[in-house]
């Protein structure tokens, strides 16, 4: 397994995780009658904020464990991590990049028909980070399949 | 490359070459290991640029290192 495709399983692993959170709040909010728009938008900020220190701290620490992998296996104090970005890792990365668009934008508009069809806007706005999050999963399956099967 | 048409002859080049390790041959034309495998496998087609790179590594022409057999073209 490469550097790159380490580094989407750990985004895969953090995005399922921030969508596991996000199903929780939101059904604890429904179940027990808390789903207002204070809450929704606190779990809005929540969202974002998790996925941004996730993001950064899995990098990290990807660099740091593969350092640390590297440096047992092969005795060397100092290891060569092999982050060189090519052709094809910008192609997959681009693939990748249109499944998420893809799938947000399908998910926007299921969003906002459910406003159209008389939903409250509160489960237009959940469904938005819901499908957020989905997008970016998804988008991380294909780069991980794309780089499994070499292209 | 089944999918594209486009064959080569990359594994029996790097043999000629001393048996030039993947690794090698990434690292001389700038790519990662996979994407070596992958071109030899026929998986991913390189851009113009990277195949004038690896011909270059083998002081070969183009056409002798990548091949179009249109039989093989979905197209």
């Amino acid at each position: 397994m490469t550097f790159k495709e380490k580094n989407i399983a750990v985004s895969l692993v953090s995005f399922s995780l921030i969508m596991g959170i996000l199903l929780v709040a939101v059904f604890s909010m429904v179940l027990s009658d808390n789903f207002t728009s204070t809450n929704v938008f606190r779990l809005w900020g929540i969202t974002i904020v998790l996925a941004i220190v996730f993001t950064i701290t899995a990098t990290i620490l990807t660099h740091i464990i593969t350092a640390i992998i590297e440096a047992i296996r092969t005795g060397n104090e100092d290891p060569e991590i092999e982050d060189l970005e090519d052709e094809r890792d910008k192609l997959i990365d681009l693939k990748g990049t249109r499944v998420t668009y893809v799938v947000s934008s399908i998910g926007v508009f299921l969003a906002m028909l459910t406003y159209v069809f008389g939903q409250p806007a509160l489960v237009m706005f959940t469904l938005l980070i819901f499908v957020g999050v989905l997008a970016q999963i998804i988008g991380d399956i294909t780069r991980l399949i794309l780089y499994r099967r070499g292209f | 490359m089944g999918k594209s048409g486009v064959s080569n002859n990359i594994r029996k080049l790097r043999f000629f070459e001393d048996e030039m390790t993947q690794e090698e041959l990434a690292k001389k034309v700038g790519v990662t290991r996979q994407t070596i495998i992958a071109i030899e496998k026929g998986k991913y087609s390189p851009s113009l640029e990277l195949a004038f790179r690896i011909a270059y590594v083998f002081d070969s022409p183009l056409e002798e290192v990548f091949f179009y057999n249109p039989k093989n073209d979905p197209v």
